[in-house]
């Protein structure tokens, strides 16, 4: 009835006001404005100007990461098909950029993200440009020291970044959101955009 | 030296797979590795030695954790005392 109205209401607009807060301090931090000159997967330039203008759901990894990269892709990649599943909804770029560059060239990284979705894109780099690129986003990357055969991990801060079409980041999601949970909020913040 | 490729899709799933058997072995046997060595082998062949540097750390970590929340944090003079 009317008090149930209300209540629907008020949790709206408490989400709607726990939003406004979020994106003012990641204003605040000033997340992601610097720009980046990399890569795709076929060599092709790109910079923050080519993904004005959508929705971008980014994540930081590398290809030979044992575990936590495969899962918050496969979770980033699951939370944009159930955003595809909905009527009306902007289309959400997957964006995948490697910390990991000695290794991840767009070779390594095509054959890598194939597995994934069939949209989601990679970047690479020199080591400066990934290093400009993860310092604009204060992703945090420290490769560990190489083992006999040269192998090594990467140890990285786990995020992934939503990005709104004005090229601004508008929230990012920690290792404990499901992709239920992350396809909810991206949600929210294109229906209040 | 040529950089060695990182592992498929079929090969991480070979690798989590072993990785599991070999945990689950570990559960059986509290903790008691000597029970487990051939499944440590096969773990140990289908998973770079990266990897299983990694899940060994994982596993140590998983335990301390559910050691915390079991019996709680003891300061380390405190346990000294009896």
């Amino acid at each position: 009835g009317l008090a149930g109205a209300g209540w629907l209401y008020l949790r709206r607009e408490k989400e709607r006001r726990r939003r406004q807060r979020r994106l003012r301090d990641l204003r605040a931090l000033a997340l992601g404005q610097g720009d980046f000159q990399l890569q795709d997967t076929s060599g092709t330039p790109r910079s923050r100007a080519d993904l004005l203008g959508r929705w971008v759901l980014l994540y930081f990894g590398f290809t030979h990461c044992p575990d936590v990269c495969p899962e918050e892709l496969e979770k980033l990649c699951r939370a944009v098909e159930l955003l595809e599943a909905v009527p009306g909804l902007p289309p959400v770029q997957p964006l995948f950029i490697t910390v990991d560059p000695a290794r991840d060239d767009a070779a390594a990284l095509g054959r890598y993200l194939r597995d994934f979705h069939p949209r989601l894109q990679g970047l690479t780099g020199t080591a400066e440009q990934v290093r400009a690129a993860a310092g604009a986003f204060r992703v945090y990357v420290s490769a560990g020291p190489p083992d006999p055969d040269g192998d090594y991990v990467v140890d990285h801060s786990v995020l992934t970044f939503l990005l709104g079409p004005d090229g601004l980041v508008r929230d990012c999601y920690g290792r404990s959101r499901t992709a239920e949970e992350l396809a909810k909020s991206v949600r929210g913040h294109m229906e209040s955009y | 030296a040529a950089r060695m490729a990182a592992p498929t899709r079929e090969e991480r799933t070979a690798c989590w797979g072993a990785r599991d058997e070999f945990w689950q072995c570990l559960d059986s046997h509290g903790d008691d590795a000597s029970k487990c060595e051939k499944l440590r082998r096969v773990f140990e062949s289908r998973c770079p030695q990266q990897w299983v540097k990694h899940f060994d750390k994982r596993r140590d970590f998983l335990k301390y954790k559910k050691k915390l929340e079991t019996e709680g944090y003891i300061p380390p003079e405190a346990a000294g005392k009896s």
